[in-house]
C-alpha cells in the first residue's frame, strides 16, 4: 500500500523518478522545478537512488546526457521548467527521432519578457509537435505516479514523455502522498530492455544521415508509435489502479451525466473547477467537468463522446496560441468536427501569467457562458479595465511610453 | 537502408554499422593545425644544471622510479646530494602561485627511490683517459659523464677522502657523509678511479698530468678562506678549517662564547655546527638581513636553532682580554648599490666591543688559481673560461667554483657536465642525448601560457624536519627526512607540467571532432581535425600549439 506523506509536488515528481528507478538524472536549476532535482541530488548521494547524476551547464545539454544515457540502455529523467524547456526544445526532438524513451516532468511555468516564474501552461504546449507524449497532473499524487505511468508506456512504443505540473500551485503545495512500495512498482514497471545500446565492442552510428529516401518511413513509424500508445496508455492507467491503487486515464469525467453545461479544463487548476461545478450544481445549473489529462497522444474517442449532444462547452485555457485561440480549445474544436451533434464550444482564456483562477472566477465564466450566444475563438477572462470578451476589432497600436511606476 | 522497399522493413532508428560520416573527410576544411611542441618549463629554465623536471616528476608519478632516475641523470648524477642542499631556483620560478612546487622534496624522493639502481654505461671504451683534479661536486659530476661517455677517468683529491665541499664543507646534519660515501661507491662501480691525498701543484702538476692524459679537468673548488685584513686577524680561525676538522671528527670547542663573521652559506653552517656543539652563537655580519648571501632556509633555520644575529656590524679588530676575545665592531648604514647589486655599507663611526671565546671568519672563500699554470688565468688571475670550461689550453678544461668564485652545488655539477660536453668534442666520445631533449622549444612557458583553468590551489607538501629542539639535541644527525611516496605522489598532482605533455588526456576528452587518437598522448587524425583549436586552448600545459595550415601545406 506505500507510506503516507505530506510532501510537495515537486517533491512527489522526485519520489516518482526513485520509485521508477531512474538510472540517470541529469538537470539544470530553474524556478520553480529546482526541488526536484535537488532532492534527486541528495538521493544519488547517499545511494538511496542507485542513479548518476550529471550536472550540466544548461538544460539543452541536460536533455543531450539524457539522451546519450536513454541511448545505451539507461532508463533517464530530468526536471525543467518554462524558459529551460524551451531551450530543450532541439533535444526533444532528437529523443523522438533517436526513439528513446526518456520522461521529464515540467513545471509549467509563464514564457518571459515579461519575466515571470508564476504558472502557465504554454512553455509545455509549445512542444506539442516534438513528438513527446504529454500528460497533465493536478495533485501531488499525480506528480509521482504519472511519472512512472509514462516509463510504462514509453519504454513499450519507444518514445519519450513529459509530465506537465503547475508553477507553484502544485509544485510547491505539499499534500497527501502515498509513496509506492518500491516492490509494488517494481511489479508495475519491470526493467527496460532496449532495442539498441551503445557498445563499443560493436561500434555503430545511429541517428545517422537519410535522405529524402528514407526519412518519411522512419518518422512514419514513430507516428504509428504515438497512436498505438493511445490505447496502451489506457491499458497502462487501468493496471497502475490494480497494481498500486489509483486508475489513471486520459480524461477524467465529473458531474457529466445529465450535464447540460461542460467545462474542459487541464492540471491544478482544475480542483477549483470541480469545486466551482459542484456548486453550480447547488444553483440549478446542470454543471459538468471533463478534466483533461493526456494531450499527445490526444483522447479524440473520449472528447467527442463525452462532448457531444451538450448545450455549450466552455474550454478554459490556461495559455494562448496568438492568432489563434487557447490550444485546448482549438484541439478540441478540431476533434469535434464533423461530429453530428456538435456542441458550440467557448474557448476562455484565463490565469495567464499566473493570476489566481478562483472558484468565483469560474462562476464569472459561467455567467457569461449561460448568456453569450455566439461562440467565441477566444474570450479573455479578466483583463484589467475589459469584460469577458474577445479581442477589440481595431485596435490602435499606441507607440511606446516610459512605465510609470515599474520597479527598477 | 536502401534495400527497404516496405515501411515495415525499416529499424526504428537509422542505424549504420559499415559505413559511418568518415567517409566525410572534414580535414580538408582546415587552415589552422594543432602541433605538440614541448618547451621549456620555468624550473627547468631556472635550473643551473637543466634537469628536465616535469618529465621526471611525470616519470615518477606513473610509478617508474627508474626511468625517472634515467631523466634526471641526463643533467645531474647526484638527485641525492642536490635533493637536499641545492638553493632549488627552480621552485622560486614555479608557475604554481599558491606555493610552489616543492621540487628539492620531490627530488630527493626520487634519488632515494632509485638508490642503487644500474647507471647507463657506454657502450664502448673510447681508450681515452682523462684526469679530473678535485673530487667536489664539479669533479665528481664530470667524472660520471666522462665514465658515460667512455673514457677512462682518474680523480686526484688532496684530502684523505674524495667529495670536496661535500664532504668537508657541508655539515653532517644537512648531508650526511655516509650518503657522500655511497655516491662515490657509485662512482667507483662506474671504473671511476680515485687517487686520494694527492695534491696539486706539490704530487702533481698540470703539466705532469698533460703528459698522461688526453684532456684534464680542474674543479679544485675555492676552499681557501678570505682574509678579513684586521688588526688581531691571527686570532680568529676560519670557518672552513673548522668545518673541515668538524668532517675528520677532529673539531673541538675552546669555548662558549662564539662569533661567526659573515652572512653567507659558510657562516651558517659553522654557526649551526657550533650550537650542536653547545656553544652559544652570534653572527656578525655588515649588511642587513635582507643582503644576506645565505639560502633563505639556512638562515630561518639559524634562527631557529638560536643562533643570534648582529646586523651592519663590522668587526674592526679583534684584541685578546682577560674574558676572552674583545671584538670591536663599527655599526655600518646602508648606503648605494654596489658592483653586486647590493647596498653597500658605509661606516656611522659608531663603536662598540663585544666579547667572545672564539671569533671565526666566513667572509667568502677564494680558489688557489695559483696551482694553475700561468697561460691559463686571464689578466684578473682568474682562469680564463669559456662556457663550457674551455680554456686557451685546448686539454685543459676549468669548472665549478675553480672557475666562478663560491657557488652552489647544482652550478658546481652543470660546469662538470658542460666541460664533458667540451671535452668530448675535443676527444670523441658521448653519452646519448634523447630525440625530446633536442626537439623541445627553447621558449619557456610563463605563468600567463598554462591553462589555469584546470588547476585548484592544493596544500604544498613540506619536508618533514625535526624541531629545533629535537635536532640541537640530536647532534649532526640528519634534521630532515625523505617524504613519504603518498606525499610525492600527492605533490606531483600540484605540477602544472609547464611545457611537457603528461599524457593528462584533456585534448583527447575535448576534441569535438573524435580527431586524436591515442599512444601514450594524442595523435591527431588530420583527416578529420577541422583545425577548431578547442584542443590547443584547452591543453593544461601549453604543449598543443595552434599554428597556420599554409606552414605545413
Amino acid at each position: 500500500m506505500g507510506e503516507r506523506h505530506l510532501l510537495t509536488g515537486n517533491h512527489a515528481a522526485a519520489y516518482g523518478a526513485k520509485l521508477a528507478r531512474a538510472e540517470v538524472v541529469s538537470a539544470y536549476p530553474i524556478t520553480p522545478q529546482t526541488m526536484i532535482v535537488e532532492l534527486l541530488s541528495e538521493m544519488v548521494a547517499t545511494g538511496e537512488l542507485e542513479a548518476r547524476f550529471i550536472t550540466v551547464e544548461s538544460e539543452h545539454s541536460a536533455m543531450a546526457a539524457c539522451v546519450g544515457a536513454s541511448a545505451a540502455g539507461a532508463r533517464a529523467y530530468t526536471a525543467t521548467s518554462g524558459q529551460g524547456l524551451a531551450l530543450m526544445h532541439e533535444m526533444l526532438h532528437w529523443a523522438t527521432g533517436a526513439r528513446l524513451p526518456i520522461v521529464l516532468s515540467n513545471v509549467s511555468r509563464a514564457m518571459g519578457p515579461g519575466w515571470s516564474i508564476w504558472a502557465e501552461q504554454t512553455d509545455f504546449l509549445s512542444q506539442r509537435d516534438t513528438g513527446w507524449m504529454m500528460l497533465f497532473a493536478e495533485s501531488v499524487q499525480e506528480a509521482q505516479d504519472f511519472v512512472i505511468w509514462m516509463y510504462r508506456v514509453a519504454e513499450q512504443v519507444l518514445l519519450p514523455g513529459m509530465v506537465s505540473m503547475d508553477a507553484f500551485i502544485l509544485s510547491h503545495t505539499s499534500e497527501p502522498l502515498i509513496v509506492h512500495d518500491q516492490s509494488a512498482v517494481d511489479a508495475y514497471l519491470p526493467p527496460w530492455e532496449p532495442l539498441y545500446t551503445l557498445d563499443p565492442a560493436e561500434p555503430r552510428a545511429y541517428g545517422g544521415l537519410v535522405n529524402r529516401d528514407h526519412y518519411f518511413e522512419l518518422r512514419y513509424k514513430a507516428y504509428e508509435a504515438m497512436d498505438r500508445a493511445r490505447g496502451l496508455m489506457d491499458e497502462a492507467g487501468r493496471e497502475f489502479g490494480e497494481a498500486l491503487g489509483s486508475a489513471y486515464g486520459p480524461v477524467e469525467e465529473f458531474m457529466l451525466d445529465d450535464a447540460e453545461y461542460v467545462f474542459v479544463s487541464a492540471g491544478a487548476m482544475t480542483s477549483n473547477v470541480r469545486y466551482a461545478v459542484t456548486q453550480l450544481r447547488e444553483r440549478g445549473i446542470k454543471a459538468g467537468l471533463l478534466r483533461l489529462i493526456a494531450f499527445r497522444p490526444f483522447p479524440f474517442e473520449p472528447i467527442r463522446e463525452h462532448l457531444a449532444g451538450r448545450t455549450k462547452v466552455a474550454v478554459l485555457d490556461r495559455n494562448m496560441s496568438p492568432g489563434h485561440s487557447g490550444i485546448f480549445a482549438s484541439e478540441i474544436r478540431a476533434a469535434l468536427a464533423g461530429l453530428p451533434g456538435a456542441p458550440p464550444i467557448f474557448g476562455y482564456v484565463l490565469g495567464i501569467g499566473g493570476r489566481d483562477i478562483r472558484v468565483e472566477t469560474v462562476f464569472e465564466v459561467a455567467d457569461d457562458l449561460v448568456t453569450r450566444d455566439d461562440p467565441e475563438r477566444a474570450l479573455y477572462v479578466g483583463v484589467k479595465g475589459l469584460p469577458i470578451g474577445p479581442t477589440r476589432p481595431g485596435t490602435v497600436i499606441t507607440p511606446l511610453e516610459p512605465l510609470e511606476g515599474v520597479a527598477p | 537502408m536502401s534495400e527497404f522497399k516496405h515501411v515495415d522493413e525499416y529499424p526504428e532508428i537509422p542505424v549504420s554499422t559499415a559505413v559511418s560520416s568518415t567517409i566525410l573527410k572534414t580535414g580538408a576544411w582546415r587552415n589552422m593545425r594543432p602541433i605538440k611542441v614541448e618547451s621549456r618549463s620555468p624550473c627547468t629554465e631556472s635550473c643551473p644544471a637543466a634537469v628536465p623536471i616535469p618529465r621526471y616528476l611525470h616519470e615518477l608519478a606513473t610509478g617508474d622510479p627508474a626511468a625517472a632516475h634515467a631523466t634526471f641523470t641526463l643533467r645531474n648524477p647526484f638527485p641525492r646530494i642536490t635533493g637536499r642542499v641545492c638553493p632549488h631556483p627552480c621552485e622560486d620560478a614555479c608557475n604554481r602561485t599558491d606555493a610552489p612546487l616543492a621540487i628539492r622534496a620531490l627530488e630527493r624522493f626520487m634519488g632515494d627511490e632509485a638508490r642503487g639502481l644500474p647507471d647507463p654505461t657506454a657502450e664502448t671504451e673510447t681508450g681515452r683517459r682523462v684526469a679530473v683534479v678535485g673530487s667536489g661536486p664539479a669533479g665528481l659530476a664530470a667524472a660520471y659523464y666522462l665514465r658515460r661517455s667512455g673514457h677512462a677517468v682518474t680523480v686526484f683529491e688532496s684530502r684523505p677522502e674524495p667529495g670536496g665541499m661535500l664532504r668537508y664543507g657541508i655539515p653532517e646534519y644537512r648531508l650526511p657523509s655516509t650518503l657522500v660515501d655511497e655516491e662515490i661507491e657509485r662512482l667507483t662501480g662506474l671504473g671511476v678511479e680515485f687517487r686520494t691525498r694527492i695534491r696539486l701543484g706539490t704530487d702533481v702538476t698540470i703539466e705532469g698530468l698533460e703528459q698522461d692524459f688526453d684532456a684534464i679537468f680542474a674543479a679544485i673548488g675555492a676552499g681557501m678562506g678570505t682574509a678579513l685584513g684586521i688588526e688581531g686577524e691571527s686570532l680568529t680561525e676560519p670557518g672552513l678549517e673548522f668545518l673541515e676538522r668538524l668532517a675528520e671528527g677532529a673539531a673541538e670547542l675552546h669555548g662558549e662564547r662564539c662569533a661567526v663573521i659573515g652572512g653567507g652559506n659558510t657562516a651558517m653552517d659553522v654557526a649551526r655546527a657550533l650550537r650542536r656543539l653547545g656553544a652559544t652563537v652570534t653572527v656578525l655580519y655588515r649588511r642587513t638581513e635582507a643582503e644576506m648571501p645565505a639560502i633563505a632556509e639556512e638562515h630561518a633555520a639559524a634562527t631557529a636553532d638560536g643562533v643570534r644575529f648582529e646586523f651592519l656590524a663590522q668587526p674592526r679588530s679583534v684584541a685578546k682580554v682577560p674574558a676572552g676575545l674583545s671584538v670591536s665592531v663599527e655599526t655600518m648604514r646602508l648606503g648605494d648599490p654596489d658592483d653586486s647589486g647590493r647596498p653597500r655599507p658605509e661606516p656611522t663611526g659608531e663603536m662598540r666591543s663585544l666579547t667572545f671565546d672564539v671569533v671565526f671568519t666566513a667572509v667568502g672563500e677564494r680558489a688557489e688559481v695559483d696551482l694553475l699554470p700561468p697561460d691559463l688565468r686571464g689578466d684578473d688571475g682568474w682562469p680564463a673560461v669559456g662556457p663550457h670550461g674551455e680554456t686557451p689550453n685546448e686539454r685543459i678544461f676549468v669548472g665549478g667554483d675553480l672557475a666562478t668564485g663560491p657557488a652552489t652545488v647544482v652550478d658546481a655539477i652543470a660546469w662538470g657536465r658542460r666541460a664533458v660536453d667540451a671535452i668530448n668534442a675535443r676527444i670523441g666520445g658521448g653519452y646519448e642525448i634523447p630525440l625530446w631533449m633536442l626537439e623541445e622549444r627553447a621558449e619557456v612557458i610563463g605563468p600567463t601560457g598554462v591553462n589555469r583553468a584546470t588547476f585548484a590551489p592544493l596544500p604544498r607538501v613540506e619536508t618533514p624536519e625535526m624541531s629545533p629542539e629535537d635536532r640541537l639535541a640530536a647532534g649532526f644527525t640528519e634534521e630532515t627526512a625523505t617524504i613519504v611516496a603518498a606525499a610525492a605522489l600527492a605533490e606531483i598532482e600540484r605540477c602544472f607540467s609547464c611545457g611537457y605533455c603528461n599524457s593528462c588526456g584533456t585534448c583527447f576528452v575535448f576534441c569535438p571532432d573524435a580527431a586524436i587518437t591515442w599512444d601514450d598522448g594524442p595523435i591527431f587524425d588530420f583527416d578529420y581535425c577541422k583545425g577548431c583549436g578547442v584542443c590547443t586552448s584547452e591543453c593544461p600545459g601549453h604543449v598543443l600549439l595552434f599554428v597556420k595550415e599554409k606552414a605545413y601545406g
